[in-house]
């Protein structure tokens, strides 16, 4: 990548990171470098989101105490 | 391809690790792909491949994203978000990145931003999320149930059963592959539906109410986050980061959804948008056919034709709406239609004034309805949207728009209507009485246009009350002049005409701007005066305005009446002193008194005794050169020589038309001249007065003289004496009889007449002088003069017996001023006769004294002096007792007459009320003999 591009994307991203932090996203650089390639792939933005929301939400009980409780599966719903 | 696949899957794998060891660690781990183990505890590689494969599933799901991309509609929305939250100046920062962010074009850059956008709010929606739920499960029993809807735990057990079915959903599906479907995110539309749909019948399980939820309660929920959605927005907005259990955005969309549903109801029941209706209003308001609101000319008003599809509310709303344009086409057809009318000088000066008056008002209502259709422009948000002041119009806000001028509009066509076929004053008039009302508002814009229309109304009184002018060329002022001769200038040359008389100028004051006006445009016209002028501007000073124009308004009605009284009283003042002291006023009355009224006795004493021969004669023969000789003469001989040579000039010698057969006494009388400018007090109906009061002295004096020269021959003297003692007996007693009988009747009749006469003179005359006197004293204007001076004229008229009402009092006296003549006469021929008797006694003495007459007719002449001589004494005596005889049987036939008419006459004094007669019948009956003599009679006599 020419330094131009590379300027570029620098830049590009630190706005980003900006906004983001605006908006309170909770993400940090890296992983905020990912997602924007993972867009610019043609992923669905909404689909990415909600990884990111599974996934957190995922982490998150294993730290607190009642996770467990709640990672064991209720019962599930039948499905026709 | 496969690269491309390869790289995604990469990154997919990094982001998961990521994900999973950040939220742990803040260190960030290296991207080894498929090393998840590295350097965590906790995540378990089972945990690490369940991520992942769920990771996929997850991106495989969706493949389309449900909002269309468009970057800076996302922006927006995110900066409108970050305001609503309050954090503005957070707004405005992200603005400036933005702004940046998407100036950065050509390699390196980010292409889809809007993806990128909004991977980030979506993120940071989430992320509160869970923010909120974590909070609230770890301090459950903080927040009220109710205060969040009572349904926290619900929403919980929501969020756990999705998280199961999605998870069961993952545990049904793991046995397929998983390759298959990390390969193919492009991939297999059928697999992929599959999936989706299981999802989406998973949604929409849960949706229509599982968990032995009922539909009601499903509606609760929905309404319940609706209302926890508001209370969370407020709550944020006060600084609470995610206190109670809010969301923006629920996980399903259901709100979006039902948003969607109803924009697409309101789509179908609509046919036409609503931002099309309230441009068509607003059209329809400047009376312009819309698109769809047209006049309808049955209804007469402005509608949605019954073909368009609306909601029926709208349809009504539309109407009320356009009743504004009915008005505003009222309005204005009135005004264009006066316009055209006004090169044919239709309409007037009033009249334009309104038009121009109504224009205003109109175009602040055009300011008015253009800012409303700037405001038309911008889009009505849905209620999905949230709640903004924008400048948005719907049919509501227009509503609430039109309030204020649908009532001025209102007001306009209202007095429209009232002035339709009204002109000047009384268009003024209508209007005003319109402005009669409580409301301050419609008040203020009454009198606003109150003001205009009557200007030129107050222009045209200023002009007329300070110069005399009237400029009124469309007949709208209440003063109408007509073109008449300089003598009927004050009497008949302006009059007020009522019916273009405003209501707010009373009637008295529009009789003294009436008289203020005629005074000047007397003084210019008659009197040649121009100190009015003076008077005029120090009047205009006086009363705080000056000469110049518009400086009178409506409303200050004050001002115009003081303005007024002001200039009536000077002028008026100066009108009065011009009249008395220029032309004489009071010196002119007091002639035509002492000429014509007959007050200058010694005067008319002499005139009487010259033209009395005169008038004697037929009335063709007496030329009137002749008597104006005569007159000339006995004013010189008279104190009337030294009056003022003015005066004299304007005594003349009238001759009456007159028939054959009438004598002089009937045709004779003076006139007075009053030139301008006092004949319009001595009008030709005054002096025509004048004239019969004068005729009807002059006959009084004409019988008073002739008894005074009856007197003349009748008293004793040595003549008659001298011939009764050469008489015999028989006639002398006869003679004296006679005589006696001559002279009582003559005393009765002289009596009469000398009574009358005092009373006339000075009960009628002097007294109504006096009294006219003292009203010229205090009159203030020439309109009181006249009045004074028709009092005067009138009491004169009625007290000496000549009005209407005491016609038969009247014949009554005429026909004893007869029987005074005639007697006069047979006194004369009495006495003319003894004379001659006595002469004739004396002449022949020595030849016989047959001297008798015979007088059978009135005009005999003697008969000739032969048949005399041939008689002797006792032809004269016995001459002497026929001719006695004779005059004495007329005497009795006079007196007779004369006592019953007279006796008629007395008695109807006291009968008469329209005249208070007990003076003279008090000097007439003083001794009470008549109506002693009348109750012994017992009759009443007739006139």
């Amino acid at each position: 990548m020419d330094p131009e591009a590379a300027r570029t994307a620098r830049e590009s991203l630190d706005l980003v990171f900006h906004m983001s932090n605006i908006l309170e996203t909770g993400l940090d650089r890296h992983t905020l470098s990912i997602l924007i390639a993972l867009c610019e792939m043609g992923l669905n933005p909404e689909a990415l989101a909600a990884v990111v929301k599974e996934l957190r939400w995922e982490a998150i009980p294993s730290l607190s105490s009642s996770a467990s409780s709640l990672s064991a599966t209720p019962p599930a719903p039948s499905i026709p | 391809m496969e690269d491309d696949d390869q790289k995604v899957l990469d990154l997919i794998k990094e982001l998961v690790h990521r994900l999973l060891y950040t939220s742990q660690h803040p260190i960030p781990s290296p991207s080894a792909s498929s090393n998840p183990n590295s350097s965590s505890s906790s995540p378990t590689t089972h945990q690490y491949q369940q991520a992942l494969r769920y990771a996929l599933r997850i991106l495989s799901s969706r493949m389309t994203p449900s909002i269309a991309p468009d970057d800076a509609a996302m922006a927006e929305s995110i900066k409108r978000r970050l305001a609503t939250q309050g954090k503005s100046s957070e707004a405005l920062t992200f603005t400036d990145l933005y702004s940046k962010f998407s100036s950065k074009t050509g390699p390196g850059s980010v292409k889809n931003k809007w993806g990128v956008l909004y991977l980030l709010k979506t993120i940071s929606d989430d992320r509160k999320l869970l923010k909120n739920q974590s909070i609230s499960r770890v301090s459950n029993g903080f927040f009220d149930p109710a205060s969040v809807g009572g349904l926290p735990a619900l929403f919980d057990s929501e969020l756990s059963d999705r998280v199961s079915v999605v998870n069961e959903h993952y545990k049904n599906l793991s046995d397929l592959d998983d390759k298959h479907f990390s390969h193919n995110l492009g991939g297999s539309s059928d697999n992929l539906k599959k999936l989706r749909g299981l999802n989406s019948f998973g949604k929409v399980e849960k949706k229509w109410g599982d968990c032995g939820f009922n539909e009601n309660f499903e509606k609760l929920r929905v309404s319940g986050e609706g209302s926890r959605g508001f209370k969370g927005r407020e709550n944020v907005g006060k600084g609470w980061s995610g206190g109670v259990l809010m969301v923006s955005k629920d996980p399903e969309n259901i709100r979006h959804l039902a948003y969607k549903e109803f924009a697409a109801l309101l789509r179908e029941e609509n046919e036409v948008s609503e931002e099309a209706l309230v441009r068509d209003v607003l059209y329809a308001c400047q009376g312009i056919d819309g698109n769809y609101v047209k006049f309808d000319e049955k209804a007469d008003g402005y509608m949605l034709p019954e073909l368009v599809k609306v909601s029926r509310a709208t349809h009504v709303m539309v109407r009320k709406l356009c009743e504004l344009g009915w008005l505003f086409r009222k309005v204005k057809g009135y005004i264009s239609e006066s316009m055209e009318r006004f090169p044919a000088e239709d309409v007037g000066t009033v009249g334009q004034a309104f038009c121009a008056a109504l224009q205003d008002e109109l175009s602040e209502y055009y300011k008015l309805l253009a800012v409303l259709e700037g405001q038309a422009m911008n889009p009505i948000p849905l209620v999905s949207e949230s709640v903004t002041s924008g400048n948005y119009l719907s049919l509501r806000r227009l509503s609430v728009w039109f309030a204020e001028p649908m009532v001025k509009m209102r007001l306009m066509a209202v007095l429209v209507d009232s002035c339709k076929t009204l002109k000047g004053g009384a268009m003024a008039g209508a209007i005003h009485m319109q402005a009669q009302h409580g409301d301050p508002l419609v008040k203020q814009f009454m009198k606003r246009l109150l003001r205009r229309v009557c200007s030129p109304l107050f222009e045209m009184v200023r002009s007329w009350v300070l110069e005399g002018e009237l400029e009124d060329i469309f007949a709208e002022f209440f003063v109408l002049s007509q073109p008449v001769k300089a003598e009927s200038l004050w009497r008949e040359g302006y009059s007020l005409h009522s019916a273009m008389l405003p209501s707010f100028i009373s009637s008295s004051l529009a009789q003294r701007i009436l008289r203020t006006g005629k005074s000047i445009n007397f003084l210019r016209v008659c009197c040649e005066d121009r100190g009015w002028a003076d008077a005029a501007a120090e009047a205009a000073n006086a009363a705080g305005t000056t000469t110049g124009r518009g400086n009178l308004g409506y409303g200050e009605t004050d001002a115009l009446e003081s303005l007024v009284a002001e200039a009536a009283k000077r002028i008026d003042k100066h009108l009065l002193d011009v009249m008395y002291n220029r032309y004489k006023f009071k010196e002119h009355c007091l002639a035509i008194k002492r000429y014509l009224l007959l007050g200058q006795g010694d005067f008319v004493q002499y005139l009487m005794d010259i033209v009395g021969p005169e008038l004697s004669e037929p009335a063709n023969t007496i030329s009137s050169f002749k008597l104006a000789g005569l007159l000339e003469s006995a004013i010189r001989s008279s104190n009337a020589q030294y009056d003022d040579p003015d005066v004299l000039d304007r005594l003349r010698v009238k001759m009456m038309p007159h028939n054959t057969g009438d004598r002089g006494w009937d045709v004779f009388s003076l006139e007075y001249d009053a030139r301008v400018p006092l004949n319009t007090v001595f009008t030709e109906s005054v002096m025509a007065r004048y004239l019969r009061i004068f005729n009807f002295l002059w006959k009084l004096r004409r019988v008073e003289h002739a008894l005074i020269g009856a007197w003349k021959t009748m008293k004793p003297n040595c003549v008659t004496s001298r011939f009764l003692d050469k008489l015999p007996n028989a006639v002398k007693l006869q003679l004296v009889l006679t005589s006696r009988r001559c002279q009582v009747l003559w005393d009765e009749m002289n009596h009469f007449v000398a009574n009358l006469q005092y009373y006339i003179m000075f009960e009628v005359l002097e007294i109504s002088w006096s009294n006219f006197l003292k009203e010229m004293e205090i009159a203030k204007d020439l309109d009181d003069l006249l009045l004074a001076h028709e009092k005067y004229l009138c009491s004169i008229v009625e007290k000496s017996l000549l009005g209407e009402r005491s016609q038969t009092l009247n014949t009554t006296l005429f026909v004893l001023f007869d029987l005074i003549l005639r007697f006069r006469s047979h006194a004369d021929r009495l006495y003319e006769g003894i004379h001659e008797l006595q002469s004739r006694s004396t002449e022949t003495s020595l030849s016989s004294r047959d001297k008798t007459k015979s007088r059978a007719n009135k005009n005999d002449k003697l008969s000739e002096p032969g048949l005399w001589l041939g008689e002797g004494r006792k032809a004269l005596t016995q001459r002497a007792g026929e001719f006695l005889r004779n005059i004495g049987k007329d005497l009795d036939a006079i007196a007779n007459e004369y006592t019953s008419v007279f006796d008629g006459f007395i008695s109807q004094l006291p009968v008469q009320q329209h005249i208070d007669l007990k003076f003279l019948m008090f000097r007439l009956d003083f001794t009470e003999f008549y109506s002693h003599l009348q109750s012994k009679t017992g009759a009443k006599l007739l006139p």
